[in-house]
């Protein structure tokens, strides 16, 4: 398993997630912003397009994914090493 | 409730152990204006405000908590390695005879946290106001850290949840103004 890749294909996920927590803050307090919600629902779909791609090779990042047989078939178990303080 | 999440908010890149510096970073960990107070104080405050900013209190809450587990990596990374000499030497001894590698929520001064430093008034502009104040608090705390440390890649990641202090406490004025703007069309009429 390529160590770089998987930190470059999580940091695309870390990324893509972070837009969409800074929308919802935004649209929270800016309900009436259309440009901002279209924004909003495009930021999720790209977030659960790269999540979908990283969780296939390297497992699930939540217990809301279903574990490929990719990653089942290489070993991924949700209580595996590393965990995000330990990478 | 709650799903974790296997990766944090933002990057962690620690290349060497350095306990002083860990220990300054317990300030935004177990101080007064540090991530645990925000999460908790938020999190609190979130059932007794009008449902308009209700989602403003719930989604920066939940946003404090990865903050937390950020600094957590850091202290811990910057520690993992360190002898007792090392800690002692960083002023960190009696941290480390109380806890030894482990973490504490303390502050700076291994000031245990406590929750007198939160307040819940049940009175939305009071709270919010004190969460403004909390944002700003944290965002300096955060350029003081900065200021003492000469590590580039943990000042990277100090430097991202300084920018979100910022943010979050615009949003908090916003939240503000949301309600002013509704207390003030409930007495035109």
């Amino acid at each position: 398993m390529d160590a770089t890749e998987r930190r470059d294909m999580l940091k695309n996920v870390q990324q893509a997630d972070f837009v969409v927590v800074e929308l919802t803050l935004y649209t929270n307090t800016h309900p009436d912003d259309q440009e901002a919600l279209t924004q909003w629902r495009l930021a999720i779909k790209e977030a659960a397009s790269l999540r979908k791609m990283y969780e296939k090779r390297f497992g699930p990042l939540s217990l809301h994914s279903i574990p490929s047989e990719q990653a089942i078939d290489t070993g991924w178990r949700w209580n595996q090493a590393p965990w995000p303080w330990q990478m | 409730m709650w799903v974790y999440e296997k990766k944090l908010l933002y990057p962690v890149e620690v290349k060497e152990c350095n306990p002083k510096l860990a220990r300054y970073i317990a300030e935004q960990y177990g101080g007064a204006d540090g991530e645990l107070a925000a999460a908790l104080r938020y999190m609190n405050q979130r059932y007794t405000v009008p449902d308009k900013v209700i989602g403003v209190l719930n989604d920066i809450a939940t946003e404090e908590f990865s903050h937390l587990e950020m600094l957590a990596t850091m202290i811990y990374k910057l520690t993992k390695d360190a002898t007792p000499e090392q800690l002692e030497e960083a002023g960190l001894g009696p941290h480390y005879v109380n806890h030894g590698h482990a973490l504490f929520y303390e502050n700076a001064s291994g000031v245990p946290f406590t929750t007198t430093y939160i307040q819940a008034k049940g009175d939305p502009i009071a709270d919010l106001y004190e969460d403004i104040a909390a944002e700003e608090k944290a965002r300096a705390t955060y350029q003081w850290i900065i200021d003492v440390s000469d590590d580039a890649w943990i000042n990277d990641s100090l430097k991202f949840l300084r920018e979100r202090e910022n943010v979050h406490s615009l949003r908090f004025r916003e939240a503000v103004e949301i309600l002013k703007d509704e207390r003030d069309r409930k007495k035109i009429f």
